[in-house]
């Protein structure tokens, strides 16, 4: 019988999955950021100044999508 | 033009990429690293650079290049200020975060220049390599940042008063010792996220230009350059985000404790059962 794990490379799958999964999460998160400055922007047009604030959560936000694209290349 | 530029990358075994710096040679027992050169090379390069500008500044400057450094510093000087609530205090710390904010700005941006990178070998290594794409040298950007911070905060308080200001009541509570010394891990950590998202843009930056150079193949230069103008974007981006994220941790800590007389558990309700009960 042949063990699934030795026909198929499985650290393809592993790294497909570690970036679906590891960039839906900011990317819902930079949707919200985007989504509410926008709004915040819609209701008061004063609000447009704070677009580096909005970066610098999108920043924030950010660094988990590169964390879950850098650990792909410890998947081996 | 910019098919010289991106040639290096497209070549036909795939693109080659380090996420870490390769040694070149040895002084001593000492490696030194490709991006350890190129980090010498520019802070050399930013040396010389700022010593021409500052001999040539003048009241009404001529010239772009000057009216760009003054209003890229003019802008740091403004948020650094803006941030704290006396205006004297954080003046002291301006001439920190403007280097800060060129140093990081042109290691970034010279990290993007044709030839650092996979063109130039040395004993089949990389000559050089982006200094911000090398996290030994965000790590030690971000120790030395944060190191000011504490080290700030706790010349503007004593050394109690910064202890007791990560706790929001007594420390005597269990409540509040576990929330103050999570509060505390949760300030050390700031050394490893400023770090690691500097590093991690750069490097995943040249990743993706080297990946799209590949998979241009022939037209490399057309698939390439809209990601080399985005990461010119980001990496301004992420010198300014580095600049603000110090800023605001040295601002709220520094504030925090020049203005804590609020913090003692005397006024505090949820406080007063752990003291017996005033009769």
């Amino acid at each position: 019988m042949i063990v699934l794990a030795d026909a198929i490379d499985t650290a393809i799958i592993a790294k497909g999955l570690m970036i679906g999964g590891g960039f839906i999460g900011p990317g819902i998160g930079i949707g919200i950021i985007g989504g509410n400055y926008m709004q915040a922007v819609g209701r008061n047009p004063e609000a447009s100044k704070f677009l580096g604030q909005a970066l610098v959560f999108v920043a924030i936000v950010e660094l988990f999508a590169l964390l879950a694209f850098a650990s792909i290349f410890i998947v081996k | 033009m910019f098919g010289a530029l991106h040639s290096f990358a497209a070549t036909s075994s795939g693109p080659t990429v380090f996420i870490t710096p390769l040694s070149l040679f040895k002084i001593g027992n000492i490696t030194i690293t490709n991006s350890m050169l190129f980090g010498w090379i520019s802070a050399v390069i930013l040396i010389i650079f700022f010593t021409v500008i500052a001999h040539r500044l003048t009241v009404k400057p001529k010239g772009g290049l000057i009216q760009l450094v003054e209003a890229g510093a003019d802008f740091i000087t403004n948020l650094v200020t803006s941030s704290f609530e006396d205006k004297e205090r954080g003046r002291k710390y301006v001439p920190y975060f403007v280097t800060l904010f060129f140093f990081i700005l042109f290691n970034n941006w010279l990290g993007l220049l044709p030839g650092v990178g996979d063109s130039i070998t040395y004993h089949g290594n990389p000559l050089l390599r982006a200094f911000t794409g090398d996290w030994d040298a965000t790590a030690a950007a971000g120790v030395v940042t944060m190191g000011l911070v504490y080290g700030a905060s706790i010349k503007a308080a004593g050394f109690k008063k910064y202890i007791k200001h990560f706790f929001i009541g007594s420390p005597l509570n269990p409540m509040y010792l576990f929330l103050g010394i999570i509060e505390m891990f949760t300030d050390l950590t700031r050394v490893v996220s400023l770090s690691i998202r500097l590093f991690l843009n750069v490097t995943i930056g040249e990743i993706v230009i080297a990946v799209f150079s590949y998979l241009g193949h022939v037209v490399a230069p057309l698939t390439a350059t809209p990601f080399t103008l985005v990461e010119i974007f980001i990496a301004a981006l992420q010198a300014y985000i580095f600049v603000i994220l110090s800023v605001n941790y040295l601002a709220i800590a520094v504030n925090h404790v020049t203005h804590n007389e609020d913090l003692t558990d005397e006024d505090v309700p949820e406080t007063m059962a752990l003291r017996p009960e005033k009769a």
